[in-house]
Parts: C-alpha cells; sequence; structure tokens
C-alpha cells in the first residue's frame, strides 16, 4: 500500500454520478400510486392463499430509510410501502422464504434479473415465485443515518442516486407476473419521467478509468482496496450468484481461505469470489453497497461485464433465465488464437 | 487545565515522537482511528468513527506464537510478546465504555489474557466528551453519560477555543504533567463553548426489564421476524467496538508457523461447528439470537452489565437495516407466553 | 446387591464447583507446553488413547476427573479433549478421527512433540459423591470423560458406594477401553458393567439394545444413586429421559458437555450456552443447572 495509490472511494464514479444526478423527489406522485397498488395486490394474493409471503419494504426507524418486510399477514399489508429510499434488493431472500410456500417478490431491474441468475443456477423454480414488477427510478442515498456520525450532511447528498443505480442498465422489471407501473413496462424512461439508462458509451467509464492507470498503479489501487477489506462477507451473502451450499470460504477442512485478515487472504477471498461469479454477475451492485468499508467492489466485476461484453458480445447476465452463460458453453469454433 | 485548539498539533506532534498517537481520522473510504502524522488529518467533529478503537487493544489478527523446528531440528515455541506505548487521542464515551466491557472479558472471571493486558497497559486514553451526538447514538438509554468517560485517563471537553483537560487517572495525570508546557491553566469559557454536561440523545430506549424479560424470551417468536431479515454477514459484529469474539487458526510457512488469533463472528455458520460436522446453532435463527442475547442478557449475566453501548454503529451500517433500537423496542412490547422449550439442539452433547 | 454404604441415608447434596470463572489468577493459557506421545494405544478403528508426558518424562499437569485440555499439533490446529486417565508420568487422552485435527492426531507415532495446555473448566464433583452409589452412562467415546472418574473412584474405592457402568456402542468392534470393561473393572469389588451394542453381531453374544431401553431395563433403582451421563445428542436426549422416568432427581444426574471451543478460558465466545462458557463454567454440569441454561436440552 502506498500514499500515491489511485484513491479507492466510490466518489471515483462521480463522472457518471454528476451527470445522472437527480431531485427524484418528484416521483412522489409515482411511488404513491405504485405503493397503494402493492398493498391492494399482496392483501389478495395473501387471501386467496396463492402466496404465504410478500416481500417488499417497510419504513425503518429513521426519515428516509427503508427496510425489507416480510408480510404473511393479509392485514399488515400497510406496512408495505415504495419510495426512492428502497435502496434494497430483495431476490435473494426468497431462496429462504421459499420453503414455507410460493412467496411474492417486489421486482425491479435489479431483482428480475438477480432471480433469472436463481434460475438459471438451479437455485430457485419459476413456479416459486409471484413476481410483482415495479417501476423504479433509481434510487437514492440515506446519508442520514449511514452517515450519521458525520456533523453535517450537505443537503444535496441525499438526493444523489446509489451508485449501484447510476450504473443501472435496465431499471424496468425484465420478468414478471404482474407490472404495478404507470408505464409499459418496456419503457425505461417511465414515460419520460426519467432519463434513458446510462448511455453505452458511458457505461464502462469508470472501468476505463482504471485499464488507464500504470500495472504499478493498479496494483497499488487493488492492494490499498483489499487492505481495507474486514471480510465481513455482506457482499457475499447479498449477492444472487453466492449460492453455494458451502462457500470455498467456510471449506475449513479444505483450508482453502485463511481466516488472517491481511492483503494476501483478502485478496484471495475478494478474486476467487470475482472469478466465481464470473460471468454471472448481474450488476445489481448490492455488494457494493452493503459493503460497511464503502469500498468500490463493483468495479472489477464491471471489469469483467466490460471484457465479456466487448471481446465475446455477450448479452448482459440475467436477462432471461435460458440463455446459458458464456463461460458455460463450448463451441469448437471459439476463438483460440494462442493456439 | 486546558489544551488551546491552536496547540492541538503541536501537543500531538510531540507525543508522536514518544509514543504512536491514533487520532479519529476519515480515510478515503470510512473513518477510523489512525495513526497521528503521516498525512493524517485528526477528524475531532466526527461524532464517531466508523470503525470503533477496538484494534488498538485486540487487532483484527494478532500474531500468538510462533513454533517449528530450530536450526537442529528441534522443536520450538516462541511466545515473545510486546507491544507500542500508545496513546488514543479523542476516543468517544461509548467507545470507553466499549473497552470497560473488553477489560471484564480479558481481563477478569479465571484468566487474564496476556496479550491485551500487555497492550492494555501501554494505553493510554484521552475521551473527547459528546456535546452533539448523531441520531443512531443512544449511549444514554445504555446507562452512559455523553459528557463523561470515567474510565479514560484523561477527559476533554470543547470550551471553544480550548479543550478542558482532566486527569482522570494517575496514568493520565503524569502524562499531562511530562506535557505541561503545552498547556495552560486557565478554565476560561468562551462563546464558542460547547455544552457536554446535559447531552442527550435522540434516539431513546427503554432498557428497563429489557435483561429480565430476555431471560425467559429464548424461544420467543421475535426471533423469527428479525432473522428472515439478517444476511448473517459479519457487519455488525466487525463495526462493534464490544464484539470480542475470536478465532484461533495458523498459518505455516516451510518449517516456521505462527499461530494467530483473528475477529470472528457469531452470524457465521462455521463459528460454532465441531468437527464431525455437529453444529449447536446450525441455523440461522440460533445465531442472529445469539447475538443479541449475548449483547442485551449473557454478558449481564457474566459481567453485570450490558455489552450494547449505544454507539450505533451496526445501525449505520446494516445492510438490511436490522437495527438493535428496534429490537429493543420490540423486546419491550413482546408479549410473554408460557412456550415449550426448542433449543438449541444437542448443545447437550457428550465430549468428543 | 445389598448397599454397604449408610451414607445413602442421609445423601449430601452433590455440589458442583463452578469456581473457575470467579477471579482473574492465572496467566497462562493460550500458549501450549511442548510435550512428548510416550504411547498410543488403538481402541477401536477410529479411537487411539495418546499418552503424554513432557520432554523430561513427568506429567504436563495436574488435573482433576473431568477437566479438560487443549491437546495442539502444532502445525494443524488445536482441540479440546478429556483427559481420560492420568499417571505419575503421563496425562491420557482418548481420540475419535472426526475431523481434520484429530486425524493427523492419529498418524502421530511415539516420540513426536505435541503440545498442551491446562487444565480447563471444572470437574467431576468427587468429593460430594464420597459415600454414594454411581451409576455412570456412556455410549461410544463418551465413556472417555466418564473414565477418570471410574478411576478415580477405583483408586479411592473405600470412599464410594456400588459403581454401575452402563455403556453401548453400534457394533462390538466400537466399544472402547476393552479390556477395562471385559477383564479388569468386572473384577473390582462392587462393580457392575452392563454392555450393550445396537446392532446384532456374530462376535457378540451380550445384550443387543439401544442404550435408553436398556438402561431402563436394568431394573437399577435410583434411590440413593447419582447417576453420570457422557454421549452424543442422541443418546444425551434419551438417556436422560429414562434417568428421570427410573426417579434420578435432576441434582443428581450428572453430565459434562461438549461444544466447539477454541481459547479453553472463557474469552473466545463460541462455546456459550446462555451465560455459561462450556470450556470455564463447565464442562461439568447437573442435569438441573442445565434446565436454568436458555436452549440447553431437549
Amino acid at each position: 500500500m502506498t500514499d500515491t495509490a489511485p484513491s479507492i472511494t466510490r466518489e471515483q464514479t462521480a463522472r457518471v454520478q454528476t451527470a445522472r444526478v437527480q431531485t427524484t423527489r418528484v416521483h412522489t406522485a409515482l411511488f404513491a400510486e405504485v405503493t397503494q397498488k402493492l398493498r391492494l395486490r399482496a392483501k389478495e394474493l395473501l387471501e386467496s392463499g396463492e402466496v404465504v409471503s410478500v416481500i417488499g419494504w417497510e419504513a425503518g426507524r429513521f426519515e428516509n430509510q427503508t427496510t425489507p418486510a416480510f408480510i404473511t399477514d393479509a392485514n399488515k399489508v400497510d406496512r408495505l410501502i415504495f419510495n426512492e429510499y428502497c435502496a434494497n434488493t430483495l431476490g435473494k431472500y426468497v431462496l429462504s422464504e421459499k420453503l414455507d410456500g410460493k412467496v411474492a417478490v417486489c421486482v425491479r431491474g435489479c431483482e428480475s434479473r438477480g432471480i433469472n441468475r436463481m434460475i438459471s443456477d438451479n437455485q430457485l423454480k419459476r413456479s416459486e415465485v409471484y413476481l410483482l414488477g415495479l417501476p423504479c427510478p433509481g434510487m437514492v442515498e440515506s446519508p442520514e443515518v449511514s452517515h450519521a456520525s458525520e456533523p453535517s450532511h450537505a443537503p444535496e447528498a441525499s438526493s444523489k442516486l446509489l451508485s449501484k443505480c447510476a450504473f443501472c442498465t435496465h431499471r424496468q422489471p425484465v420478468v414478471f407476473d404482474e407490472y404495478l407501473g404507470t408505464c409499459e413496462a418496456t419503457d425505461e424512461t417511465l414515460g419520460g419521467l426519467i432519463p434513458k439508462p446510462i448511455d453505452p458509451s458511458e457505461r464502462f467509464s469508470d472501468v476505463e478509468e482504471l485499464e488507464a492507470l500504470s500495472l504499478d498503479e493498479r496494483n497499488a489501487y487493488f492492494e490499498k482496496l483489499y487492505n481495507n477489506c474486514i471480510r465481513c462477507y455482506a457482499c457475499r451473502e447479498v449477492c444472487p450468484c453466492c449460492t453455494c451450499r458451502e462457500c470455498f470460504v467456510d471449506q475449513a477442512r479444505a483450508g482453502w481461505q485463511g481466516k488472517q485478515n491481511n492483503l494476501e487472504e483478502n485478496r484471495f477471498y475478494n478474486l476467487t469470489r470475482v472469478f466465481h461469479i464470473g460471468d454471472r454477475c448481474v450488476e445489481c451492485g448490492e455488494c457494493e453497497r452493503v459493503c460497511p468499508m464503502e469500498l468500490p467492489l463493483m468495479k472489477i466485476n464491471r471489469k469483467m461485464v466490460k471484457d465479456l461484453t466487448t471481446l465475446f458480445s455477450v448479452p448482459e447476465a440475467g436477462l432471461d433465465s435460458e440463455t446459458i452463460s458464456p463461460l458455460n458453453t463450448y463451441d469448437v469454433a471459439d476463438l483460440e488464437e494462442y493456439l | 487545565m486546558q489544551l488551546s485548539k491552536e496547540r492541538v498539533d503541536a501537543f500531538l506532534a510531540e507525543l508522536n515522537q514518544a509514543v504512536r498517537v491514533y487520532v479519529p481520522a476519515r480515510g478515503e473510504a470510512v473513518s477510523s482511528f489512525a495513526r497521528y502524522g503521516q498525512g493524517t488529518e485528526p477528524a475531532f467533529d466526527l461524532v464517531n468513527t466508523d470503525m470503533p478503537p477496538k484494534d488498538m487493544l485486540f487487532p483484527q489478527t494478532e500474531k500468538m506464537y510462533r513454533y517449528g523446528l530450530d536450526d537442529e531440528g528441534k522443536p520450538f515455541v516462541d511466545a515473545t510478546f510486546d507491544a507500542d506505548e500508545v496513546v488514543l487521542f479523542g476516543v468517544r464515551p461509548c467507545d470507553m465504555r466499549s473497552i470497560e466491557c473488553m477489560d471484564d472479558v480479558f481481563l477478569t472471571r479465571g484468566f487474564i489474557d496476556e496479550y491485551y493486558e500487555t497492550r492494555r497497559q501501554k494505553l493510554t486514553t484521552f475521551a473527547l466528551a459528546c456535546t452533539a451526538p448523531a441520531p443512531t447514538c443512544f449511549c444514554d438509554s445504555m446507562g452512559l453519560n455523553a459528557g463523561q468517560a470515567p474510565a479514560a485517563d484523561v477527559l476533554l471537553k470543547d470550551v471553544g477555543a480550548a479543550w478542558q483537560l482532566a486527569a482522570q487517572s494517575e496514568k493520565g495525570a503524569a502524562l499531562l504533567g511530562k506535557y505541561k508546557g503545552f498547556f495552560d491553566e486557565s478554565d476560561v469559557q468562551d462563546a464558542g463553548a460547547k455544552n457536554s454536561d446535559s447531552v442527550s440523545c435522540t434516539l431513546k430506549v427503554d432498557m428497563d426489564g429489557v435483561k429480565e424479560k430476555l431471560d425467559q424470551m429464548f424461544d420467543h417468536p421475535l426471533w423469527e421476524d428479525i432473522t428472515k431479515k439478517c444476511l448473517t454477514c459479519g457487519t455488525c459484529t466487525y463495526v462493534c467496538p464490544t464484539c470480542y469474539c475470536f478465532d484461533i487458526s495458523q498459518s505455516n510457512r516451510m518449517k516456521i508457523g505462527e499461530r494467530y488469533r483473528c475477529w470472528d463472528s457469531c452470524m457465521f455458520s462455521v463459528y460454532s461447528e465441531m468437527a464431525g460436522g455437529h453444529n449447536p446453532r446450525a441455523d440461522k435463527l440460533s445465531r442472529v439470537r445469539q447475538r443479541f442475547m449475548h449483547k442485551l442478557c449473557f454478558f449481564e449475566d457474566r459481567y453485570g452489565k450490558s455489552l450494547c453501548v449505544g454507539c450505533g454503529r451496526c445501525i449505520q451500517k446494516c445492510p438490511v437495516a436490522l437495527d438493535i433500537s428496534c429490537l429493543i423496542d420490540d423486546i419491550g412490547a413482546a408479549e410473554l407466553a408460557p412456550v415449550a422449550l426448542a433449543g438449541e439442539k444437542g448443545a447437550g452433547d457428550g465430549k468428543h | 446387591m445389598a448397599n454397604t454404604k449408610t451414607a445413602n441415608s442421609k445423601a449430601a447434596n452433590i455440589e458442583i464447583e463452578h469456581g473457575c470463572a470467579r477471579e482473574a489468577t492465572v496467566r497462562q493459557g493460550l500458549v501450549p507446553q511442548l510435550c512428548t506421545v510416550k504411547s498410543i494405544s488403538h481402541e477401536t478403528s477410529d479411537v487411539m488413547s495418546l499418552r503424554i508426558s513432557t520432554f523430561d518424562g513427568r506429567r504436563p499437569f495436574d488435573c482433576k476427573p473431568g477437566q479438560t485440555a487443549m491437546v495442539s499439533l502444532l502445525p494443524f490446529g488445536e482441540c479440546m479433549f478429556c483427559v481420560s486417565a492420568q499417571g505419575e508420568d503421563y496425562l491420557e487422552f482418548t481420540i475419535k478421527r472426526v475431523g481434520y485435527v484429530t486425524e493427523q492426531l492419529h498418524a502421530l507415532s511415539v516420540g513426536d512433540t505435541v503440545g498442551l495446555r491446562g487444565p480447563f473448566g471444572n470437574w467431576f464433583p468427587y468429593e460430594s459423591l464420597k459415600g454414594r452409589d454411581v451409576l455412570f452412562v456412556g455410549g461410544g467415546i463418551g465413556l472417555a470423560p466418564l473414565r477418570s472418574l471410574i478411576t478415580y473412584m477405583l483408586d479411592n474405592r473405600a470412599s464410594y458406594g456400588r459403581i454401575d457402568l452402563v455403556y453401548s456402542g453400534s457394533k462390538p468392534s466400537d466399544l472402547v477401553y476393552l479390556q477395562d470393561l471385559q477383564e479388569a473393572w468386572p473384577q473390582q469389588p462392587n462393580m457392575h458393567v452392563h454392555l450393550s451394542v445396537y446392532r446384532e453381531s456374530s462376535d457378540w453374544d451380550g445384550a443387543v439394545a439401544y442404550t435408553a431401553p436398556f438402561l431402563e431395563g436394568l431394573g437399577i433403582s435410583a434411590t440413593g444413586k447419582v447417576a453420570v451421563l457422557c454421549g452424543g445428542p442422541s443418546l444425551f436426549r434419551t438417556c436422560s429421559a429414562s434417568l428421570e422416568k427410573m426417579g434420578f432427581a435432576l441434582e443428581d444426574i450428572i453430565t459434562t458437555l461438549e461444544m466447539r471451543m477454541k481459547c479453553g478460558v472463557g474469552k473466545c465466545g463460541r462455546c456459550n450456552v446462555g451465560g455459561k462458557y462450556i470450556c470455564l463454567d463447565g464442562p461439568v454440569f447437573s442435569m438441573a443447572e442445565l434446565k436454568t441454561l436458555p436452549g440447553s436440552v431437549h
């Protein structure tokens, strides 16, 4: 780790973020309408017995904060809310919740791609979930809680898009059983309410910044990044790709992963996870959002996505549940330049 | 005795010549206690650092001893251990209380932990009384006073252009005596003085009877509700200033190995898994319950105080907003029904 | 068999010492003492007994029946075991091959170096058991901790009443300390060994039954007796119920527990049941005590 290493703050993505900062509070009407529809449908689904649980969000203790909600009682659907602070991507919760029966879950672009991911990975059957599609204008940071210890919060901070949403290419759900939005589910601008998702030319701008660094600078960057990791494994727990029954980290007997917190072990954990996710990342960005050390974990994932996209022209992951991910296929016509 | 804010840097720089001085500082990503100097800008305005100062006494990874074969091929264990003199400058009352909790764990009840003891004896603490708690702070509900830190060697209070210094231990008095040239004897408060005598947190919880209620809530359905959203990641345990559970493991290079201990989390499934695969806390609920019961009930059984100091870090950092203050409210509101013991499986196993 | 001890009529309460955690006194704790393997005996296909001495041939430390120690194989790790027996110049550990470290321990040879730290935890209440009849109930490797107390009682035979041992294994070749079970112990005065296996076997002409029904069918009276129980989760569950059914008071059922342990000295946190650490406050508890701990039984 050197003092001259490139910064590891997520603010590096500012070029994209600043371009997309917007006051989402104008979407109040949209959120109110969707919340009403959501409560109504949740009640009907629970009362009819079609589902045993509805996964959504409810208000947290603090203003501008939400928390995942698991509604099993039709009389409690009014706890459900949908607003610009619904930061949690909920898809992975169905894996534990479905054990009691069919589950309804709110899906935006990120959740729906995660659901497809889990279906492709044989973790979930489409018939086990009922997908309530929601239109998403992008979620904003809630620094009132996450940065509560800072003596002052810049007011503009609370209208800043989450970094994961700044890079989102599919805000609208790509799969659902019903859609609770006010526009066409294919309309990524939500009927003109928000700008189009990130322009393809900008999409990998942060990765390009990384690629432009010298080898030494890049090494210093990643060393600093992984030196700051505390290995809480929040990134793993929240990831819709991380569904191994037993993670390599926990295979104590095999001893792949040492328990020390140091650069070698932290780098081993993070890079192994990145490679294991490989071509399956649906770019929900939850790993980066949940990181308590606020590390820009998506950067290397997005480097993988960029290479797959630009070198092999493969579609983005999780847009459907049938496409076999590129590293799972083999074709004798594949270009093998080094052979 | 006062330390003018203009002279803080001079004092810390001088002190840093003799000992390792750590101050709250903003890092590129999160804030923590960082070594003074080397470009570190102290951030005394931070209510709390994102990461607690517990690694000063209990590093995330700590070498315990080396072992292996010496030049003559004879096995050896080398447990030489020493620590640097450290001054923790600007630690908050809640974090000071967390050090009291760790003192209880590592220095009492049967065994004294020598690693901790060595670091603890070489640590001098300057606590900074709080004047404006964060919205997530609730230390005064946990029996603390945000303006006091009785366990600190020196207490600092903001009196405007200076900090009022009060030695609270011999160690603190000796250190202040040694550097008295930096201090003046005035006790002037100017208009910028901040009140730290009757600071009140906005977030309140009612701890009255919570422990006694938890004694009867091991099998309460409340745990099922909070378990659903918990990811069982280690965030809350690692940002917690009092979570002290550790694992012991080793790394080997050729003929020399090193046994170390490292932070562990009761949230991880392997935490309590035994050789042969049996795990008394195999399910997520048992682990979530274990953490909160340990904080609010079991620790009190053993050490007579709560293991939660109300610093609010877990509230800030939990990825799913699982809020311990809400849980305390829920415990307070929970109805106690006589329920059959379901219990953790197999804690009553035979040896081996 | 007639009871020869009159003490039973006014049996003293069993008092289990939990004072290990009372105050800080001991500094040594986490660093092992290097010792050497004195002898190895193979009990079954996956159980062996390891006798460990200091390099100069002494007993590594004194311990009371039921106490535990951390055995470490330096490059591989450490495991907590109950001291199953001790002699003038050794401590004995009976170790089943169940995981990574125990597998490595099984590969040891006489003269190899191991690390040892202890003694840890409390002990069987051998003082307050004086004058009492004792019923031991164990299964498989669960006999190892019981053996330390049985041996102690046999060494101080006059102080104790009748001894019954009810012991089972899946098959005859799973029974540990076979020589003791079949030859040495049955010859001891007023000691009765009752063996069963779970499955019929051509080399077994004894009882075939699970431990709990076998125990209940022996017609052993609970009057004046204390039971000491150790076995795996299902044996523990079923036999503790049997003992209660047979009329044993909860205070008179004593057991020794197992949890995953790392430090052994009540610091690392993982072996708790409620507010108690098994390594330090235990491993020995009475059933009456266990019932006060959250989630510890059934």
